[in-house]
Parts: structure tokens; sequence; C-alpha cells
């Protein structure tokens, strides 16, 4: 019997990957979200989290670069 | 004004070399203030404030080599043919914001307008040359600022003549202005009879001597200017001076005075006899930096800004030499003291005997009445308790007056300090040196007052053009983090390791160990590598087999590595902590490896280029068009996605201003590298990372230095412990005071009568 799951195909760099991990390890249970760890650098996540975690990579992203103070 | 000089977005910052050859087409201008609008993210007002289409260009703004704004930014093309001119006047009225290539930023603010008035400029002068330069009329509102600023400047001069104060001025009005002032009025020196009226002495003083923007003025001006002007004073007590100077300082009555040392007129104070020797001779923007403190034939009070490695020595001695008066030298730390004594001797027909040092370790004092004193800020600053013979010698500092005081690197000292320094000691005349006036405390205004105003500040591209410094490769390498070791760095209970996780990260370590061999085998260079954090620097030192120097490394150590360095062919790499960042002299070093780094100082980043910006090799290779373009490495690694990144370009922004780029090199090693490197393996990697998280928490932090203030520099010899600790008084001898005195409980914590003590002691603890 062939089992089908709907998701999203995430494929990035090594360090976003283990992001990404760690992100859904620090989630309760009933809301981990990823399917399967596919290799370093691809995952398998449910479809609905997509947005939230470009967000939180953005946020990730934002807090390690220096913008000059505007004022 | 002066607190918008920093709103350019960081992108257009970093890449600003290639921005600028854009606006090399002066059509493009009007688009680049288009773009700069969209990016800043100030309010509308602001917006409308950088609007200057309705500027008008003047017909020939071809040739002219300035934008002045109506916000206080000025931009300055450096291809113009008058750029030199215009770049000498600019550097004296306006802060330089920021100088890539092509295109220079600065902006006037109250501050430069004060250093301006105080190396001579008048205000009408200000305005008519910038009015000459600019492409477009000078907005009104220029004018009313330089109006607004310059109005009170430099109207009173205190000048010390014969060792009496005498406020001078031109205006006498000005002078019956502070008069009427009560505190003013008590200070003046009684033994002239007050007349009611002008009681004004009237003398004379030379025009200015200034070659600067002489060549602006028209001729009618410039005579003017040659001609003798009449001046108007009247004497102080000198008891009062601190207290008339504070009344006149901008929260009081406004006229700031400017300090002028008459150093030829001085017949109390013994001459020195000393003289440049004819091999020191002074480079062109040396000579432009001395001209600006000598302008009129009297010695200016200010600060000197000049990047490492251009002969800050040589201006110091320059000028000590050209007072001729006894001079005190302060350094931060007991190696600089040694190296400055040094630079005396090499440039100065000075006598050993009247030069001497003044540290913990060497306590020398020179006979004769006038001579020269190299110390450093702590032992004049230090508050506690002296031994006998160095309580002498402050008390021989403080009764003599010195005609200058030489302060070297003057960014690094905290202001508190300053003050004690200063009171401490009576001097004619201050000059500070320094390469980075830049603070992150922000506290760099105080010196403006403190010391006096920016006299000279050196553009460091045209330094390179010139040859007189390295033209260094500055390059950001990124080091993508392991997965390992980003998943630990992720971990919340990892949140203290995390620059031990990044520093260690293998990756990093590869590039390391590449860019070493690189370095050392193809070209013969000699490298430093920097690594902040202890952990780090043993393990990368110890699995590369490389010399280390920290904090801990005692100095005989540190003299026999620094001197193998030098010398032999066999050590070309030294590791070192924070404690190399100021000061220790490595002139042959050219490449620099900085694998951590103090969080977001821009200085630190500044100081440790300074460490390989003194120019190597044959003139001739150096100048533009030479055999070599870069004759200077300065790698940063940064490992890629974590804090780092942030840190990493905050420090870069300094010498982004300078003008210096950042080439970011991604694949280092190449992925060839194989085994050839080290932790190649994922075992060996998985074993660093245990040892890495094995680590205690305080072994894997920054290594604290003493008196570690704003990343304040070493001393010779450092220990870990206090004071009392160090000399053993701590534990055996608070035992025994506490044993003999338990019965009275809690007493022991209070202080002991001091007329109590027993005789011996006394005498101890005055």
């Amino acid at each position: 019997m062939v089992n089908a799951i709907k998701g999203v195909f995430v494929s990035c760099d090594i360090p976003m990957t283990q992001f990404i991990v760690n992100m859904n390890n620090s989630m309760p249970p009933s809301q981990k979200f990823i399917i399967h760890v596919l290799d370093s650098t691809h995952l398998f996540v449910q479809p609905h989290v997509e947005q939230m975690i470009r967000s939180a990579i953005s946020d990730f992203r934002d807090q390690n670069s220096y913008e000059k103070p505007t004022s | 004004m002066g607190n918008d000089e920093r709103k350019r977005p960081t992108k257009k910052m970093k890449y600003g070399g290639k921005d600028d050859q854009k606006m090399k087409n002066i059509q493009n201008v009007e688009d680049y203030y288009d773009d700069a609008d969209e990016d800043s993210r100030d309010g509308e007002g602001e917006e409308k404030r950088r609007d200057f289409t309705d500027l008008e260009l003047k017909p020939d703004h071809g040739n002219r080599p300035l934008w002045a704004c109506a916000d206080g930014k000025i931009f300055l093309e450096t291809f113009s043919p008058l750029y030199k001119q215009a770049y000498d006047f600019l550097i004296a009225i306006a802060e330089p914001v920021c100088r890539p290539e092509s295109m220079h930023e600065y902006n006037l603010t109250p501050h430069s307008l004060y250093a301006a008035v105080s190396v001579g400029l008048e205000t009408e002068t200000i305005i008519s040359v910038l009015n000459k330069l600019s492409k477009t009329k000078l907005p009104g509102e220029i004018i009313d600022f330089i109006h607004a600023s310059t109005a009170n400047y430099g109207k009173v001069k205190l000048v010390l003549k014969k060792n009496r104060y005498f406020i001078e001025s031109p205006f006498p009005e000005v002078l019956k202005r502070l008069l009427s002032d009560d505190v003013i009025n008590r200070a003046r020196f009684t033994s002239e009879p007050y007349y009611g009226g002008d009681g004004f002495t009237i003398g004379k003083t030379s025009g200015e001597l200034e070659a600067g923007p002489g060549e602006l003025l028209n001729e009618a001006e410039l005579a003017a200017a040659a001609e003798e002007k009449e001046t108007h004073s009247f004497e102080i007590d000198p008891a009062l001076v601190e207290n008339v100077k504070q009344r006149c300082l901008p929260n009081a009555l406004n006229y700031p005075m400017l300090e002028e040392y008459d150093f030829r007129n001085d017949n109390v104070n013994p001459d020195l006899d000393m003289e440049l020797k004819p091999h020191a001779q002074p480079r062109p923007y040396q000579e432009k930096s001395l001209s600006k403190m000598f302008g009129n034939g009297r010695a200016r009070s200010g600060i000197i800004v000049l990047p490492c490695g251009a002969g800050k020595s040589l201006v110091g001695v320059s000028a000590a030499a050209r007072i001729k008066k006894s001079c005190l030298c302060l350094a931060t730390n007991a190696v600089s003291v040694d190296q400055w004594a040094y630079q005396f001797k090499l440039w100065s027909t000075i006598k050993d005997d009247q030069i001497c040092r003044f540290t913990s370790d060497s306590k020398e004092r020179f006979r004769g009445n006038a001579g020269v004193v190299v110390t450093t800020y702590n032992m004049i600053a230090f508050g506690g308790k002296r031994s006998e013979e160095a309580e002498k010698i402050i008390e021989e500092m403080r009764n003599r007056e010195w005609g200058l005081l030489l302060m070297d690197e003057v960014h690094v000292v905290p202001a508190h300090m300053f003050r004690k320094v200063i009171s401490i000691t009576k001097s004619h005349c201050k000059l500070g040196l320094t390469a980075t006036l830049v603070r992150e405390d922000e506290k760099i205004t105080d010196l403006n007052f403190l010391i006096g105003p920016k006299l000279y500040e050196a553009n460091w591209l045209d330094l390179v053009k010139g040859g007189f410094i390295a033209n260094v490769q500055c390059a950001e390498v990124w080091c993508p983090m392991t997965k390992e070791f980003f998943a630990e760095y992720l971990k919340k209970e990892n949140s203290k390791k995390k620059q031990a996780l990044y520093v260690m990260n293998p990756n990093k370590f590869r590039a390391c160990e590449f860019l070493i061999r690189f370095h050392e085998q193809q070209r013969g260079d000699k490298i430093i590598v920097f690594a902040d954090n202890l952990f780090a620097l043993t393990e990368y030192a110890m699995k590369l087999r490389k010399p280390m120097i920290y904090g801990a490394t005692s100095h005989i150590e540190r003299t026999k590595i620094l001197e193998a360095f030098k010398t032999s062919k066999t050590v070309n790499t030294v590791f070192l902590s924070k404690v190399g960042d100021n000061s220790i002299d490595i002139p042959e070093a050219n490449v620099i490896i900085q694998i951590s780094s103090h969080a977001g100082s821009r200085r630190q980043e500044a100081q440790r280029l300074g460490r390989i910006l003194r120019a190597k090799g044959k003139l001739e290779d150096r100048m533009a068009g030479g055999k070599e373009e870069y004759n200077a490495f300065f790698y940063s690694l940064v490992s890629t996605d974590t804090q780092e990144m942030y840190y990493s370009t905050k420090r870069q922004q300094f010498l982004i201003d300078q003008g210096y780029s950042f080439k970011v090199i991604t694949s280092l090693p190449p992925p060839d590298a194989g085994s050839s490197l080290g932790y190649h393996s994922q075992e060996e990697q998985l074993s660093l990372l245990g040892k890495v998280l094995n680590a205690g928490d305080d072994m894997v932090g920054l290594e604290q230095l003493e008196e570690d203030t704003d990343g304040k520099a070493l001393k010779t010899r450092r220990s870990m412990g206090s004071m009392s600790a160090m000399s053993g008084a701590n534990g055996r001898v608070y035992m025994e005071y506490n044993s003999g005195r338990q019965k009275s409980g809690n007493q022991s914590k209070k202080p002991k009568d001091p007329t109590k003590r027993h005789n011996i002691f006394k005498k101890r603890y005055v």
C-alpha cells in the first residue's frame, strides 16, 4: 500500500539545514514539521510551514548583518 | 548637524569605490541623490532637505571641485585639478566622513569650524573660499551656519607669555564683554590699574604665515593677512585660569578660548638644546601638520591624526625640537615608552642625559634644568601609593612647567584620566597624536575641549599613492560553518560558547592554514595571526606548531619570539592575542590573518591594520604603477551565518570610510586541498568539537587584560592577580590581622584610624 504525503521540498546549504532542524527540535512534538531529512542539504517538510521557515531565516540573517546606523 | 554624518546606508558604503566611479559623470549626480533618498529611512522632512535640485549651478562648474549642500555636507571630486588645494582647505574646516577613491564626503560641524578658526582661518575667508570652490551657489543655510558657529570661536586667546597668562583678542569690545562677567573681572590681574575705559595692552602679532588656503585668496586678501594685526590683551591671575576657562565655554559666556604658547619669547623656562638631525626629513604631510601647529610662530594645542606607520613619532619629535623647552611625552605602555625614547635619540641631537624614562621598571631622572621625560599615562594618573623614589619624581613633574605635553595614542585614554594628567602637569602646549580618532563610546568630542581641536588629518589613500604607507589588500574570507559545529552553535545551552564555536570552525582553521602556507612558501612573507580568544589562540598555535604571545607570556619570552620573528628565516608566523594590537612594533610583518576579534571595535581593526602599514620594499615599486600593486595583506576570517558576520561588517566601517575596500573571498581553502590541511576527516572535526564543548566557559571566553577599558593596551609585565595578591598582602597578612582582632567582630572591615597606627607603619599609609 503506497502512502502519499503532501509536503514542501526544501533545498538549502548545510548550515541552514541545521538551522531548520534546530527549529524543528525546539517545537513541541505536536508541531514538529520535518517529515524527512533527505540529506545534508535537502529536507521534506509540512506544506504549511514554508512561510514560517522563510521569516525565521530572514530574522536570523538580519541579526547577523550590520546596518550602519542612520542617525 | 554633527550627528547626521552616518546617513548613507551600509551597502553603499561598502562598495563605495564603485558607486563613486559612476559619479565621475556629473550628470549622474542627481540620480545618485535620488537613490540615496530611497534607501534612507529618514522621515519625509529629511527627504525634502536632501533634495538639492533647485541649487543654482555656476556656469563654469566643471572647473570647480566640490558640491556644498545646505545640510552641511560637502562632496569633493578627487579627480579635479584643484583637488590638492581644496583638500587642504576642507580638511581644515570640515570633518571627513568617508574618503573613497574618487569622491570624498565631508561634514561641516561646529567642532570642525572651531578647529578651522583655531588654525587661523576667519569666518569671511571660510565663506569666500568655499564659495569659490563650490559648483553651485552657496546655500544660505551654510553661510548662516558658518557665521553662527564661528561668531564667537577664536575671538579670544589665552596666551602664556613669560609665565604670565594673558587674555588676548583683536576685538576690544569682546574683552569688555568678558570683563563684565564677575568671575573674569575678579581674575583680572590687579597690578595694572584699571582705567575704566579700554585699559587693554595693545600689542602686535605677526599675521598668519600659513600657505594653506593662501593660494586661493586673491592678492588683496593675502596682503591683509600678512599685515601685522593689533591685539588687545589683559592679564589674569594664574591661579584663576581654570575658572576663567570654564566661564568662557559655550554653556556660559560662549567665547571658547584658544590656547597658544609664545615659546620664542618665553625666557623664564630654560631652553633645551635639541635640534633635528639633518637626516630627519619630514615628509610633505608631516610638514603640513607641523605648519598647522606653528602657523603664526606660536605653538597651538591640538590633535594631529596620521595613520599608523606614517611617522607620527617624527612629528612629535619635530614639535619638541621646534619648541625647545622641557617636554613630557606620554605613551600607553612601557614598550612604547622605550620606542619613544629611542625615536627622540634617533631623530634629534638630544643628549642621553637629557632624556629619561619613567616607568615602573626604570625610574631615571634627568640632570640639568630642561629635558625630555617619557612615561605612561598610568604612571602619572596612578592614584595609589607610590614608592618614595617615584613620588619624588612625580613631585618634580608637578612643580615643573612643561613646554610641550606630547600625548601618544590619545584615543585610548579615558577622559577622566586625561583630566587628571592635565591637572597634575602644567604645560604650555598640548599635542595629541593618534591614528584612529574613533571610540565605540563616542567620547571623542571630549578631546576637543581637553586638548584642543584637530589640527590635521591625513588622507590614507593619498599616503598610499605617495608610497609613504603600504598598499594593503583587505579581504574578508567567508568560511561556512560545518554541519556539526553549526548545530551546536544553534543550541540554546551553548550560548556562552558561541564565540568559541565560530572561531574554532574547522573550515576557518583550514582557511587559515592554507593562507599561512601560501604566504610563507609562495611569497616569503612574514605573517601575524591575531586571535582574541585564548582558547583558539592556543589550539591554532599548537596544531600549526607556531610561536605565540599572549598576556601571560613573560617579557623575556616575548622579546625572544619577536627577535626570532625578525631575524630567523624559519620563524615566519607568530600568533598574537590582543596584546599585539597597539604599539608592539613589528615592522617586518606584511600579512595579517585575523581569526577572532573583540566584538565590533572599529578601532581594533584599524590598529591591527596599522601593524602592517609601514611601507616596505623599494619606493619606486610602491608608487602607483610600480611592480607590486599590493605589498601587504589583511585577511579577516569570518564564519558565515554567525554573529561574526555582524561584527565583521561593523569593524570594517572605519577603514571603509578611509577609502579601503574589502574583497570577499568565498572559496578558501580550494576544494582540492583535501587532507593536506588539518581537520580534514570528520573524526578529527568531531574530536575538536568535543574539546570545545568540554572546555569550561571561562576558558573559551575573551582574554581579559588588566585595566581593559575600551581595549586599552598592555603593560610589559602582566600579572593576573590584584596588586595586593601579588605582593602577598592578600592572604597571610589579612589572616593575621583577623586572628588578632577576633573579638572585635566586624571591625576589621572598617578603615583603621591612622593616628592609632604604630609609628613604623604610619609612614607607609599617609
